[in-house]
């Protein structure tokens, strides 16, 4: 799989923005806000370049907390190992809105235009995810049509998944990373991509994962 | 007249309204004097600077604070303020020294290296300012020794460090080692924020203080002022 762009029609999820910016279910955003965020959702096209890629790899052996997959990659994580022991094949991805927004973001912040900074920086993330989404459908339907079904997406920082093993993801995914590089500390450029991990296998296994019971923290806001 | 414009000004801080072509929380705003017109008329009246930010800036900024507490206000209604509070402190400073107005404490502000996240290191900054501190961002993705370096010439009262990522935050941990070593950590507060950071994890590094945002990182670093 090379990288592939795709049309920057982003049908942004205010919403799922407006969350972002901490109003949750109950907040009303001012007018000032809300039609703030309108406009540059509906202008997003001009700052965002999406691209991804990604790569189905076999899965040798899952031993303990370590996964080993094809490529000398080893994913270490309770969570992730409990996923992939279900499936066969497990999909690696890179994807990005590129680096314009963020650069954008970080001039407006800059500049102390901290609301704007804030909504910009918000849609942007809710881009990437939209971005997501578009990359679990086209390898769910990759996975259909060899009978099997996929998991929800991971990502390292989730559960006891950690950031560091940004490196093995990136390893797997060979020299085509859709433009996205890895800083020493694992920090993905541009900063509006997202990397991670789907599991490919049986449907009736993979898709009723619920990485929860097998994960130590106890305090984490997305606990089911 | 002087109680008018200050309490005017901390009307448009309150509300975020920076110049008067903005709208404000309420309708109907848009063409009455914003924070920029409003300061210039208290400076051309020659108001007191110390009153147009202890009774204006400050004041609403507190109050601000309190709503953001007390969930009335959402993020972008509190950086709203922020913003009208940052553009006052700009048109103001030329004023402070003329005016005997010594700041409160010099404060450096850091991403830690390995970071580029800096929206919320720019909020504390900008609420730093509106307090009356003197305030130099060294930026992100900071080497500890370049923040030592900038301690030591700079010589801030404190050091406010920020991270966003749990594999970036340990290199707040080298920065406050970094200046242990040079022997300068009793010479600055060290005050940590950030998503991944927490109270025990500032307290585990040997931070000084944590702020879990914007205003909690401002009350810490006044609460250390006073000791």
């Amino acid at each position: 799989m090379s990288t592939s762009s795709i049309r920057n029609e982003f049908d942004i999820d205010t919403e799922q923005v407006f969350n972002r910016m901490g109003y949750g279910t109950d907040g009303v955003p001012s007018a000032r806000v809300e039609s703030l965020v309108r406009e540059y959702a509906d202008n997003i096209c001009h700052l965002v370049e999406p691209s991804y890629s990604y790569v189905i790899r076999d899965i040798n052996s899952v031993r303990g907390s370590r996964v080993f997959i094809e490529g000398s990659v080893i994913f270490r994580s309770n969570v992730i190992a409990r996923l992939l022991e279900r499936c066969q094949k497990v999909a690696v991805f890179v994807l990005t809105v590129g680096g314009r927004l963020g650069e954008v973001v970080h001039q407006l912040s800059g500049d102390g235009l901290m609301v704007q900074a804030a909504v910009l920086d918000a849609i942007g993330s809710d881009a990437a995810e939209t971005l997501a989404h578009v990359v679990q459908d086209i390898v769910g339907k990759e996975a259909e049509a060899d009978g099997l079904g996929i998991s929800q997406r991971f990502s390292p920082g989730y559960c006891d998944w950690r950031v560091s093993q940004q490196r093995m993801v990136f390893r797997a995914m060979g020299s085509d990373t859709a433009g996205v590089r890895l800083t020493d500390g694992c920090l993905m450029i541009p900063q509006k991509s997202i990397s991670g991990i789907i599991g490919i296998g049986p449907a009736d296994k993979v898709e009723s994962y619920n990485p929860c019971p097998t994960c130590e923290k106890r305090d984490c806001v997305g606990r089911r | 007249m002087t109680e008018d414009i200050i309490s005017l000004i901390r009307e448009n801080v309150i509300q975020g309204r920076v110049t008067q072509d903005d709208e404000g929380l309420d309708e109907g705003l848009v063409g009455r004097p914003g924070v920029t017109e409003l300061i210039e008329k208290a400076l051309a009246k020659r108001l007191d600077v110390r009153d147009i930010i202890n009774k204006g800036l400050t004041e609403a900024m507190n109050l601000v604070g309190q709503k953001f507490e007390q969930k009335e206000y959402y993020i972008p209604d509190m950086l709203a303020s922020a913003e009208a509070v940052g553009v006052a402190m700009e048109i103001l400073g030329p004023y402070l020294a003329r005016s005997g107005i010594k700041p409160k404490g010099k404060v450096l502000l850091a991403t830690v290296k390995g970071d580029l996240h800096d929206i919320g290191k720019n909020i504390v900054m900008i609420l730093l300012r509106g307090a009356g501190y003197t305030v130099k961002d060294l930026g992100n993705d900071m080497e500890p020794q370049s923040i030592v370096n900038a301690v030591r010439e700079e010589n801030p009262q404190f050091l406010g460090l920020s991270a966003l990522l749990t594999s970036t935050m340990v290199n707040m941990r080298d920065t406050i080692q970094a200046l242990e070593e040079s022997g300068l950590r009793d010479k600055v507060k060290v005050v940590i924020g950030g998503a991944p950071v927490s109270e025990e994890y500032a307290k585990s590094i040997g931070a000084d203080g944590y702020g879990s945002d914007g205003f909690q990182a401002l009350a810490v670093i006044e609460s250390l002022t006073s000791t």
